[in-house]
Parts: C-alpha cells; sequence; structure tokens
C-alpha cells in the first residue's frame, strides 16, 4: 500500500516545528482549534524528553502496559505557542 | 464501449468530482501476533481447521499438552489433516496415517520402513496466554522479537474477576476497516451512540493507542430504574496488528465497574477477517461474583451490538485510500502509515512508521482555563526565579 498523504496537511496549515521550553526536543505541532492537537516525534526528541525518560526508568507492567500518555512540559509549551500566535490557531 | 465514457481521477479532477481511490488489498498478511481465540477450545483431543492468512491451518494439541498449528494439508497427497486424529504426540492424517509433530515434521509413516526426505510442512510459532492462543505469522519467516510481545492481563487469570466471555464473527472484507476504529472519534457518536469528550490517539513503535473518555447518551438509552451509567473512560491499544487490550471503566452513579475488553482478528483471507470480542469484569462490593458474571455477559451482547452496527457499515462500503477528510476527523492518514508497518519486511520499515505521533482532542477544557494555567505556572516561575 502507497503512504498518502493527510489532505488537511496539504490543503490546510502544515505540520511545524516548536521546540519544548522544558528539554529543547523540536517536535512539529500542528492546531485545528483550541481543543484539537497533533504533535509528531522524532526518535531524537523523544530521546531528549525528561518526562518520558521518567517514565520509562520505572516501566513495568501496570494496566496501561507502560504506556507513556504524553509530556506535560511539552503540552504547556504548545498552549504558550498557541497563545503567543507562534503556532496558529484557526478561529473558530 | 461506445456511449460509456470511464471518469478518471485526472478527469474527475477537471469536473470537481473528488474520486474515490483504492489500490488492490494486499497479497500478504499482517507480521504479528494473531489471537486464535480462548485455548481451551483446542484441547478437546480433536484437531481444529482453522482458516487464516489465505491458508487453511490445523490446530491440535500434542500429548505434552503444547498447541501445534501446521499448514493443514498432508506433504503426501494433499489430504486436510484437520480431518484426522491426534496420536499421541502427533497428528495422524485421515488419508494413509503419516503422522506429523508440532514442528512441522513427519516423525512417521506406519506402512513404510523410513520417511522420504522433506518430508516437512509450515509450521507456526505458538504461544498460549491468558486462556489465549496465539500464533506468529511472519512472511519473512523470522521468529518473535520480544519487543512485540503481547502484554498480560492481570485480571485474566485472577480470582476476583470473571472468565472470559467470548465471541467471533466472520466479516466479510479487508481487515483494514477494523483498525480504522482507532481513531475514528465521529463514527463512536454516529455509529455507537456514545459522546467522547476527550479522545487521544497515540501511535508509537509497534502500538497504536486510543484513550477515550466519553459520556453516555440520554437519548440513546431508555429510561429505567437501576444505576444510571454516566460514561466511561477507555485506554485501549493494539499491541501489533491484530490484538487490542481495552481498560475499560464505566462509570455509574453509585460505582465504577471496571473490566478488560478484547478486540482481535485474524485475517481469512484478503477479503474477510474473523473477529474476535473478549471481556472480563473485576466483581466488587456493589457486584459480587455471579453479579459480575451476568454484568460480563450483558455487555458481551452490547459488544456484539456494536459490531453489528460496523458490519452493516462494512458490508456496503468501498475500500478508500484517499478519504476526504474533515479537520474535526481523526488521524486516519496516520494510523495507516503506521498499519503498513506490518506489510513491509523487517528492513523496509521507515521511521515515518514507528516514530511517535499524538493526537488530541479535549473538549472538557475551556480556552479560559488553558489560559489561566498558563498564566499561573509563569506566575509560579517567576516566583521561583526571584527566590533564587
Amino acid at each position: 500500500m502507497t503512504i498518502r498523504a493527510d489532505n488537511r496537511l496539504l490543503d490546510g496549515a502544515p505540520m511545524q516545528p516548536l521546540d519544548c521550553h522544558q528539554c529543547g526536543a523540536e517536535v512539529e505541532v500542528r492546531k485545528a482549534s483550541w481543543h484539537q492537537t497533533s504533535v509528531q516525534w522524532s526518535s531524537q526528541a523523544l530521546g531528549a524528553c525528561l518526562e518520558r525518560r521518567a517514565a520509562h526508568s520505572g516501566n513495568g507492567g501496570g494496566p496501561d502496559h507502560g504506556l507513556f500518555p504524553g509530556c506535560t512540559a511539552l503540552r504547556e509549551s504548545i498552549v504558550r505557542a498557541a497563545l503567543d500566535g507562534a503556532i496558529p490557531v484557526p478561529e473558530e | 464501449m461506445k456511449g460509456w465514457v470511464t471518469v478518471t481521477a485526472v478527469e474527475a479532477s477537471t469536473t470537481g468530482i473528488r474520486a474515490i481511490e483504492a489500490e488492490a488489498v494486499p497479497t500478504r498478511f499482517a507480521r504479528g501476533w494473531h489471537c486464535l481465540g480462548l485455548s481451551g477450545q483446542f484441547k478437546d483431543g480433536k484437531p481444529h481447521t482453522v482458516n487464516a492468512f489465505g491458508q487453511k491451518l490445523v490446530v491440535f494439541q500434542s500429548g505434552d499438552g503444547g498447541l501445534n498449528v501446521l499448514d493443514a494439508y498432508c506433504r503426501h497427497m494433499g489430504a486436510d489433516l484437520s480431518k484426522g486424529r491426534i496420536k499421541g504426540d502427533e497428528l495422524a492424517c485421515p488419508f494413509h496415517d503419516w503422522r506429523w509433530g508440532g514442528d512441522g515434521r513427519c516423525k512417521k509413516i506406519p506402512y513404510a520402513r523410513r520417511v522420504p526426505l522433506r518430508a516437512r510442512t509450515a509450521a507456526w510459532t505458538t504461544m498460549e496466554q491468558d486462556g489465549l492462543l496465539f500464533v506468529w505469522n511472519d512472511p519473512e519467516g523470522n521468529p518473535p522479537q520480544p519487543e512485540v510481545a503481547i502484554p498480560r492481563i492481570e485480571g485474566a487469570t485472577r480470582d476476583d474477576w470473571t472468565d472470559w466471555v467470548w465471541q467471533e464473527i466472520v466479516v466479510e472484507t479487508n481487515c483494514r476497516e477494523v483498525m480504522d476504529n482507532v481513531v475514528d472519534m465521529a463514527h463512536f457518536f454516529y455509529v455507537h451512540y456514545s459522546f467522547p469528550t476527550y479522545f487521544k490517539n497515540i501511535f508509537e513503535g509497534h502500538v497504536a493507542t486510543q484513550i477515550m473518555n466519553g459520556l453516555s447518551r440520554p437519548d440513546a438509552r431508555p429510561p429505567g430504574k437501576g444505576p444510571r451509567m454516566l460514561g466511561n473512560s477507555s485506554v485501549a491499544s493494539y499491541h501489533g496488528p491484530s490484538f487490542m487490550i481495552d481498560d475499560l471503566t464505566y462509570h455509574y452513579d453509585d460505582m465504577d465497574l471496571k473490566s478488560v475488553l478484547i478486540n482481535a482478528h485474524y485475517p481469512i483471507d484478503g477479503n474477510s477477517f474473523m473477529l474476535h470480542s473478549g471481556i472480563i469484569v473485576r466483581h466488587s462490593d456493589k457486584l459480587p461474583r455471579e453479579g459480575a458474571e451476568a454484568m460480563a455477559h450483558k455487555l458481551g451482547e452490547f459488544i456484539l451490538k456494536g459490531f453489528d452496527q460496523d458490519v452493516e457499515i462494512w458490508k456496503h462500503k468501498t475500500r478508500i485510500d484517499n478519504p476526504l477528510l474533515c479537520e474535526e476527523d481523526g488521524p486516519v492518514y496516520q494510523l495507516r502509515r503506521w498499519y503498513e508497518q506490518f506489510y513491509v519486511d523487517v528492513a523496509d520499515v521507515r521511521p515515518e512508521m514507528v516514530e511517535r505521533f499524538e493526537f488530541e482532542l479535549d473538549t472538557t477544557r475551556p480556552v479560559e482555563a488553558w489560559k489561566q494555567e498558563v498564566e499561573a505556572n509563569l506566575a509560579r516561575r517567576a516566583a521561583a526565579g526571584r527566590q533564587a
């Protein structure tokens, strides 16, 4: 199967680079609304993420099977970038 | 052909009509562990036929108690081994009694002095865990890697949880359709009558996760007595291409009900698959053993109803490689990019297929609250900075 491009990335805003204020990891971010966020990590960024590292040092079973739900520092960086206008948020 | 015009994608673009595009279904089957269902059903002393991966397989229990999976066709004259009998550690062909071991080798031919060379058939690696039988499929023929092991399901072997309520149905379409559900946020409202308020997908490595918190829809439920269901919280992950474990909690006005839901499948061929659902429920003060068992069966029925709702759509829909998505839809393309890793050789798995991707929809946090949170954090940090 061919991997195809998302029509929303072709016709709308692209993913944009953003550095996390905590660890400096560079990810790509896109917001389609205030409520909706996409984040593309690279393996390099994931390696740099402090929260991720902390989560995986204690990696065990548990009901979530070692799932890392996301980085709160990055989440905050994204909110700030959205409020600053660095990451555009389409008007609703 | 006179009088007919075939509209190609190019022509369609000049007319403004969106063309639906679809390549043929893949000719290979996904690399990964596939669940064949409750292992107990294969332990009745008989061989079992399983149609999977475009082939006919036989599952049989050898004398040592292990479950084995072989290609069902005897290499001698092509008879169906799943119609044969188990004799000790071996499976005996119904045609000429050739004896096949779980390793795929012919061990004995009762009427021959020796077994001919190359008397070997395909054997699948199997794994039994938490009352379930798994089979490893790899078109390249490599053994399973430990990183892709199916996690243990704690409640499956505990006394304070119910037994599995397990169900299987054949679905006549390619199994990509069931995978799309991982991201298809909006269909939960329209097809399954739930009301997601928080939704997140995470794809990383061989795992694809869906986190969803939803409210019950009063418009979809007959008013009645008894506890009122307020909503549910679900963390569901596909560990590989076909086996999803969903830690699912139902919230009632007077209790929380903890359950684990399995949603799994194996391809029968390119155009059909066997869809499995399994559920276990944890006992509680409000819902001791019998109550929990009854609830597990009730939920099982509810899940089957959900499958029926999906199947009704799948039966009539067309395969589409270029879905036209709106901003409110989930990450269908990114999910399919992740899914593609199981259909290429390991050497051809590209970083984009396995690198972490997140998609989040959070309707529970008003924008105002976000702003306040950021301001509070900035103030806190500024204060900390002054102290330092």
